[in-house]
């Protein structure tokens, strides 16, 4: 069965909450509200002529206005696949550090969907109520932050570890603050005095700059497209 | 004074027992079975026939660090294996020494920039004797470290390590 | 002659026991990398696992945000470092999805005989250090002898021994020499006969097969409930192989080739034996697949020209989505990437198949001995690399 199918499947099951197909997309994709994406999912797992054995994947994707959670399912049995997707919008004046959004779990659906969602909540902070271990699983537990959103900002220090990129090293022969500083010493005066100050504390040394794909400034605001000639070297 | 102080007299005897024992130690260097991502591939592959370690007397891989000399370090280390190498490192018995390969742990590699939870240069965490840079080093380079590795310890006076490692810890405060 | 009384050291009321906590790995000599699992014993037999992972997590997805898609390749390349080729296939494809390009012919047939090269690689590994936790060192280095043809051989072409960043984008990298094709059907003709050789090494030996005969049975139904794929699904008996099912080069559709099937020779059908006999098959067929694309190379680009201005600057694919999976040496590689116009992907997705694959661990120990879990892990032949990406 192709998508159009499905989708026609789906809405004949007469559970709520499920939108239209967009075929617009490469692989096209039913939208369905947060509350029935459970039911959606067993239906398209028990259903006979859906079957959808497996959950393939489950991303959840940051976009400007909301944050959405894409499923894909597949079939072995009947050779189709479909992608469901959810979106949570983004409240109003939402903070991206502190705003976690939640959605029901498809843990008890596919068993696939435990680390998948145990991932998600790492990365990117969305919740899934009723999950059995909802705990982080690439980052250590006491890891604060959500890496892959779009705000993030690195660390520099983990539990006594560095992870700045030019930390003063622990080991190095001679002391690596102390040659620093003679060095500097004997240097000219003049170039010494301008050009560095004393770091802050607690002042990242390194900060990446921008990612380059296009994301909002200030909500409803226009980004402009960065030109070739900015773009250097990696 | 004395042995007790690591510091003995610059004499012939003691220059031979020092030979001696530096021939010894660095003839039977025997690495820890420690693996972390791709370098840790090419490693074995240096164990394999082909590259064949084990005829430079480093082939017989521990298992623990209690009773390993040489731990190679291969793969990107981040926040939550740091602890992990550290506490491996700090297990394992004098003279010991670290062979950081690849370029991952020899300053960051490709993670170097985006990675946030990335150690950049694992001679942040334990001190490094070799870096063997590529990503990952072909087995003739991580040979060639590991035989440098051989150079060094076979010139190194017999109670030097320790105190070479006193000190470091001496100055990070232990 | 008073009858010797045998306790049963279970029943007896006054010996107390007390369940074991241990930590294996992340530093083992059978994790297969940096896994860590917190077991809980009573005396030998785990009671509950619980598999700890993270210990490589090198932020690729985060990454894939800040850099280019040309760029995104060689990261591809890390995450499953035992199948760099096959990787990069699935990222290019993603990429050409998203593009709306397709590779000329003869990239397309040169990616099948590296992609399939590379799958000979990684199995040989899955070999060589399932022997080594079975406790056996010779498979290791005769894997390793035919592992170090391959890699001259995939040396040639892309340049690097192990992390090729050879398939990109629009088609290969650089076009093969003259003298190459033949040396892959050479190649062929030797890696027959050392085939032979693995057999009596590890198939037919009867340590081998009390050690892996009915332990981890992984049933249809739960294979596809956790999402298992590769060897690992097809050696519970489901014939699933994206290179026959959802095609995604079109050499495969006119290359004739089985997919092997785990059978319950020895055992249950879905132990340890069975997946181990899945991976010896296909390298058998990985070999029948190369003999047959390496006489039918077509001569053409090796990459489209319209995809080679991504050297000097950028692609920007429209905004979009693209929703990819590869049949890998572990299972199916998936990419999906989301793209808003720029120049990175502002989402780039990678479901790695040893991340799936090892969540069954969870619910495949209890109830074995520690050193049955060690065939288990083995078996699912997992990368840490792609666990944690």
């Amino acid at each position: 069965m192709n998508e159009q199918q499905l989708h026609a499947k789906l809405l004949a099951s007469g559970l709520p909450g499920i939108g239209e197909l967009d075929t617009s997309a490469r692989d096209p994709f039913v939208r369905v509200d947060a509350g029935s994406i459970v039911a959606v999912l067993t239906f398209l797992r028990d259903d006979h002529d859906c079957r959808m054995e497996m959950l393939h994947n489950l991303t959840a994707v940051e976009r400007p206005d909301a944050i959405e959670l894409v499923y894909h399912v597949c079939s072995l049995a009947r050779h189709h696949a479909l992608t469901v997707k959810l979106s949570c919008p983004r409240p109003d004046g939402g903070n991206h550090d502190t705003w976690i959004p939640e959605v029901p779990s498809v843990a008890g659906v596919y068993s696939a969907a435990n680390w998948h969602e145990r991932e998600q909540w790492d990365l990117l902070g969305v919740r899934f109520a009723g999950h059995p271990d909802h705990r982080r699983i690439l980052l250590p537990e006491e890891w604060i932050g959500h890496p892959l959103r779009k705000d993030y900002v690195y660390p520099t220090w983990h539990d006594g570890i560095p992870l700045e990129l030019d930390a003063i090293p622990l080991y190095e022969p001679g002391g690596g603050q102390a040659a620093a500083e003679a060095a500097a010493a004997s240097a000219a005066g003049a170039a010494g005095a301008a050009a560095k100050a004393p770091r802050k504390a607690g002042e990242p040394l390194f900060q990446p700059p921008a990612p380059l794909s296009t994301r909002p400034l200030a909500p409803g605001g226009k980004t402009t497209d960065t030109p070739a000639s900015e773009l250097g070297s990696h | 004074m004395g042995i007790l102080n690591n510091a003995l007299p610059d004499i012939a005897p003691v220059r031979a027992v020092d030979a001696a024992v530096g021939w010894g130690r660095g003839s039977s260097l025997w690495p820890m079975t420690f693996g972390i991502a791709c370098c840790a591939i090419e490693m074995m592959a240096v164990y394999a026939a082909t590259f064949d370690l084990d005829r430079f007397g480093a082939g017989v891989p521990r298992a623990t660090p209690r009773q390993s000399d040489l731990i190679i370090v291969p793969g990107t280390v981040n926040a939550k294996m740091a602890v992990r190498v550290r506490r491996l490192w700090d297990q394992m018995a004098e003279p010991r020494y670290v062979i950081a390969m690849g370029a991952c742990v020899c300053g960051g590699g490709p993670y170097v920039k985006w990675g946030y939870n990335t150690v950049k240069g694992v001679h942040k965490i334990i001190p490094v004797d070799i870096f063997v840079p590529g990503c990952p080093p072909r087995p003739e380079a991580l040979m060639d470290g590991i035989l440098k590795l051989r150079e060094n310890v076979t010139r190194e006076a017999v109670f030097a390590r320790r105190e070479a490692t006193a000190r470091i810890l001496d100055a990070r405060g232990g | 002659m008073e009858a010797l009384e045998l306790y049963a050291v279970d029943d007896r009321a006054d010996v107390y026991t007390e369940e074991l906590k241990l930590n294996l790995g992340p530093q083992h000599p059978s994790t297969h990398g940096v896994l860590r699992v917190e077991l809980r014993l009573d005396g030998e037999i785990i009671t509950a696992a619980r598999c700890d992972i993270g210990y490589l997590h090198r932020c690729a997805e985060k990454i894939g945000e800040n850099v280019s898609y040309l760029q995104f390749t060689p990261y591809t390349d890390r995450m499953d470092y035992l199948s760099s080729m096959n990787n990069n296939l699935a990222w290019s494809l993603t990429v050409e999805k998203l593009l709306g390009v397709e590779a000329p012919p003869r990239a397309q047939w040169l990616r099948v005989i590296m992609a399939e090269l590379n799958r000979i690689a990684s199995h040989l590994i899955a070999f060589g250090t399932y022997g080594i936790d079975m406790g056996a060192a010779t498979p290791f280095f005769y894997a390793f002898r035919e592992r170090e043809s391959i890699m001259a051989l995939l040396e040639r072409p892309s340049g690097a021994r192990m992390l090729y960043n050879y398939i990109r984008p629009g088609g290969v990298a650089h076009d093969i020499d003259e003298r190459w094709l033949p040396d892959v059907l050479a190649f062929c003709d030797e890696f027959e006969k050392r085939w032979a050789e693995y057999n009596t090494l590890l198939t037919t030996n009867k340590i081998f097969i009390e050690r892996t005969k009915n332990i981890g049975v992984i049933p249809r139904q739960m294979a596809l409930d956790y999402g298992l794929t590769g060897p690992v699904l097809r050696g519970s008996g489901v014939k699933w192989d994206l290179r026959r099912d959802v095609p995604y080069l079109k050499p495969y559709d006119e290359i004739e080739f089985d997919i092997p099937v785990g059978e319950g020779t020895h055992g249950t059908l879905g132990d340890c034996w069975d997946r181990y006999w899945v991976r010896m098959l296909e390298m058998m067929e990985s070999i029948r697949i190369i003999r047959q694309a390496a006489v039918r190379v077509p001569t053409g680009d090796f990459v489209e020209k319209a995809m080679l201005k991504m050297y000097k600057s950028p692609l920007k694919p429209a905004a979009g989505e693209a929703y990819m999976r590869c049949e890998n040496p572990r299972g199916e590689l998936g990419f999906y990437v989301v793209s808003a116009g720029g120049a990175s992907p502002i989402r780039c997705r990678a479901r790695g198949p040893s991340f799936c694959n090892l969540s069954v661990l969870d619910a495949l120990l209890p109830g074995c001995m520690i050193a049955d879990g060690v065939a288990i892990i083995g078996s699912l032949d997992i990368v840490l690399g792609e666990v944690d990406r």
